[in-house]
């Protein structure tokens, strides 16, 4: 017999996680659909904004209200010049996407490295952040918990609205359904790509700096969960962001809740052994449209 | 001096290399992606060391052992990726796999002893000792020459050229009569059980077998290795092998980095050479077709003067039943094909809709119609790359509705392609020896055991091949890349590939379209040649004055339909269809 105050600590623990996972799958999603790259460099972002946030706030010791928005901001920066520097050149000399794929991991691999040789190995935590524990029912809920899963489906509802509802969203949406009659109808393409790469930065860094209130940084702390984004956003198809939510949302309950039957250090082969069949049998996604 | 120090550099950078190499071997000439080759030499270290210790088996045994563990894990691995999965979801797949199995060599205390691992007994081999890295040495550099010979030989074999083939245009290779399927599957489980090998005998050499010398970190340095040196060559593999490899020795002995971060700092330096290469010199130090003092190549097979082709020259597929005439006539000759109420929808759109047709033997039906009439999707139903809802093709009476392109292929029919889908990075001769059918060579387990007759086969190939390029004369632009070729001389060698396929029945889309007048005639001339050497053919043609000159049969299509059929002195009376075809 399963324990039901098991199963309902691990369905509140799959919705943070895989609100976490729906934010990151999102963000990396936004850039996937538009600019097609395989923005592995994502990684990076992430990590950039952990670690800038720790410096803000534990070494110049700025409240916390001012170190998360200046860590946003670094990571939100480092997209855009990821773009303008690395991709926007690439694109000009019409690089193929396994190179700018390559170059992206060399980006990600750098950021990673210069993390350690900087900060070193060890895990860090940012200072005074506040979290309170309490019951609901009788499930542990954080504090934390709470501001995760609000603030990253707040994140997603605001960014499917500024897609739907602008004049901005409606030009990214135009380039990623056609970039060369949205060029012929005076859409700069170019600008449209900056624009996602600072979006999509912006978003995980969210989602890096609400993972790091509760947990620590570490120089590699990126991969994990640009991995497991991009597994989301593949499920749930490439054509479409909220898919990519629902691909994450999707994940996360399927990790937690596989700690019924297995321990939690198998939870990524689970990930693993869902996208494999997926890949297997339904190649397109689990939400995406069949291939012709 | 070569003391123990400079002897484990070396080890290292042997190891490198035969990583590379294999590694290169499946992205350079198959051109499919891993991001978990470190996995693999992992995998095989964990298998020879537990085979050793748990299982009690001899070292030899071990290795055998760990070549087999990873070619089928990699085969099972790239069961997605034989099924059309390329690009983005390759390296997705690759990618979680590695990061699953690092996960799982820590989560498996039982087997693997976790995070700290477990320790393997040295090397004892006819009674000598394996213990230090000059003992050692010699050993890993058999190895690592051994799997050059192997990523060399298979890359140069006819196996390689129809890797080749798969990476340029995998639907081109099927159309060709070849399963890619099972090339894919098999060169992955090589490359992996080559990684295995190389890391099985390792586990001997480093005799303590742990989750962190197999991270991704591995992966992509070895990526690294293969971009650097350049991608599809295995020289420029050897190089940056030594030059990456020989980095952190380098950054060990550099004072103000320190042993500590001699690892990041590394991986700085490759990371960034990525970044650099791929915004510069996306082609790496050494690329493709590049070797050291120019290339050396065999000569070519002496021409010999052309004997009348006939399908079945070489005994592949006789068009003709035994006893009945072979002699060409003018008169309706019974159909080789024959098409019964073919449809297919797309979405809303009938694009082809119950189609009858019926191909006479040696003879040449002309499809003609408006665009969109549905005259290309006839092709891609009949020869497999489209599946129809409904109808049946039958060819010579066996029903061939549904089956994959290459099947079709070997069963006598073959098609040619509108935009040509020659295999741009390999020559004019490459080209068309990869469609002749039956070749040993393609066939690994032959290659390995066989090598003479795949040897006497490949050369009897390229002398097929180069016959079929006289005829189309090409001869001369044998030893050229087809992406150097002119348009109208590539169209040329895609007719001689189709040729070589040694088909009976040849679909040509569009043979015509994009040349220059000047070559025009050269075309009818050769169409009409492969008429009186007993092909059917069934073209797809837009010119009226080609269709004149071709066809003995017309067939008239609008939306998808068959409106009209005959001869095209009999169509051009209707003013109706003359209207509709050109839109007056």
């Amino acid at each position: 017999m399963i324990d039901p105050q098991l199963i309902a600590q691990l369905l509140v623990a799959g919705v943070v996680l895989g609100s976490r996972y729906a934010l990151i799958a999102v963000s990396f999603g936004v850039i996937y659909s538009t600019t097609q790259i395989f923005h592995l460099a994502h990684a990076g972002t992430y990590t950039v904004a952990a670690y800038a946030a720790i410096v803000v706030a534990n070494r110049f010791g700025a409240p916390l209200w001012l170190a998360l928005p200046a860590a946003a901001a670094v990571a939100v920066a480092f997209g855009a010049v990821t773009d303008l520097a690395m991709y926007q050149p690439m694109r000009r000399r019409s690089a193929t996407k396994l190179a700018m794929f390559l170059a992206s991991l060399g980006l990600s691999i750098v950021v990673s490295s210069l993390a350690q040789i900087v900060f070193g190995p060890q895990n860090l935590s940012l200072d005074r952040v506040p979290n309170q524990t309490f019951l609901l029912g009788n499930v542990t809920v954080t504090t934390l918990n709470i501001a995760e899963v609000v603030v990253g489906w707040a994140a997603i509802g605001a960014l499917l609205l500024f897609l739907r509802r602008t004049q901005f969203g409606r030009a990214i949406n135009a380039v990623r359904i056609n970039p060369q009659v949205a060029m012929a109808v005076g859409v700069s393409v170019d600008r449209i790509y900056l624009l996602v790469m600072m979006i999509g930065s912006l978003l995980v860094a969210i989602a890096a700096l609400l993972f790091l209130m509760g947990n620590v940084a570490f120089p590699t702390m990126g991969l994990d969960p640009i991995l497991i984004g991009f597994i989301a956003v593949f499920l749930g198809g490439t054509d479409n962001v909220f898919g990519a939510a629902v691909g994450g949302l999707a994940l996360g309950l399927a990790t937690s809740l596989s700690g019924i039957w297995i321990s939690g250090d198998f939870a990524s082969a689970v990930v693993f052994a869902i996208l494999f069949v997926v890949l297997v049998f339904r190649p397109q996604g689990l939400l995406g449209k069949a291939a012709l | 001096m070569f003391n123990d120090y400079y002897a484990d550099i070396a080890i290292l950078i042997l190891i490198y290399v035969a990583l590379g190499a294999s590694l290169n071997l499946l992205m350079g000439y198959a051109g499919q992606f891993s991001m978990a080759h470190a996995v693999f030499y992992g995998v095989g270290a964990y298998s020879a060391g537990l085979l050793t210790v748990r299982a009690g088996w001899p070292p030899l045994l071990s290795i055998v052992g760990a070549i087999v563990i990873t070619f089928v894990s990699a085969g099972i691995l790239s069961l997605p990726a034989a099924k059309r999965v390329r690009g983005e979801y390759l390296i997705l797949l690759t990618l979680a796999f590695q990061m699953v199995v690092s996960q799982l060599m820590n989560s498996l205390r039982g087997l693997t002893g976790g995070p700290y691992g477990f320790t393997v007994p040295w090397l004892s081999l006819f009674g000598k000792d394996f213990v230090s890295p000059v003992d050692f040495a010699p050993l890993m550099a058999a190895a690592c020459a051994l799997v050059l010979a192997i990523a060399w030989g298979i890359g140069e074999s006819p196996f390689g050229r129809l890797l080749k083939g798969i990476r340029d245009d995998e639907g081109a290779v099927r159309a060709l009569g070849k399963n890619t399927i099972l090339a894919k599957l098999l060169i992955f489980g090589i490359t992996a059980g080559l990684a295995g090998f190389v890391g099985g005998l390792s586990a001997y050499y480093y005799q303590f077998i742990a989750p962190g010398s197999y991270t991704l970190d591995l992966s992509i340095f070895i990526v690294s290795i293969i971009v650097l040196g350049g991608i599809g060559n295995l020289a420029g593999t050897v190089v940056a092998a030594i030059i990456l490899g020989g980095l952190r020795p380098l950054l060990q002995n550099l004072a103000f980095i320190g042993a500590d971060n001699s690892y990041p700092w590394q991986a700085v330096i490759y990371g960034a050479a990525l970044i650099f290469l791929m915004m510069f010199r996306p082609e790496g130090l050494l690329p493709e077709g590049f070797a050291f003092g120019g290339r050396r190549r065999g000569r070519l097979a002496p021409a010999s003067p052309a004997p009348p082709m006939t399908p079945g020259v070489n005994g592949h597929r006789p068009p003709v039943a035994p006893g009945q005439s072979a002699i060409p006539t003018e008169a309706p000759a019974p159909p080789i094909v024959r098409i019964d109420g073919l449809s297919k929808r797309f979405g809303g759109i009938a694009a082809v809709d119950c189609v009858d047709l019926a191909f006479g033997e040696r003879q040449i039906t002309a499809l003609i119609g408006p665009n969109g009439a549905g005259k290309t999707t006839i092709f891609n139903l009949v020869t497999g790359t489209l599946t129809p809802d409904r109808g049946r093709v039958l060819l010579r009476d066996v029903d061939i509705t549904g089956k994959a392109p290459n099947e079709v292929a070997n069963l006598g029919m073959a098609r040619s392609f509108q935009d040509v889908r020659l295999f741009p990075r390999l020559t004019a001769l490459q080209n068309v020896a990869m469609a002749v059918p039956n070749q040993p060579g393609e066939n690994v387990a032959a290659l390995a055991l066989r090598p003479l007759h795949c040897r006497r086969a490949e050369a009897a190939a390229r002398a097929e091949a180069l016959r079929c390029l006289e005829l189309t004369g090409m001869a001369d632009k044998a030893r050229e890349r087809v992406a150097n070729l002119g348009y109208g001389e590539q169209k040329l060698v895609a007719i001689a590939r189709l040729l070589a396929t040694d088909a009976a029945v040849l679909l040509l889309d569009e043979p015509t379209s994009g040349i220059d007048p000047a070559s025009l005639d050269d075309m009818i001339d050769l169409v009409l040649r492969l008429k009186e050497m007993g092909r059917t053919i069934c073209i797809v043609e837009h010119s009226l004055t080609v269709v004149e000159r071709l066809a003995d049969h017309v067939v008239f299509m609008e939306d998808g339909k068959v409106t009209a059929e005959g001869t095209i002195e009999e169509l051009t009376r209707q003013e109706r269809l003359v209207e509709v075809y050109f839109g007056t």
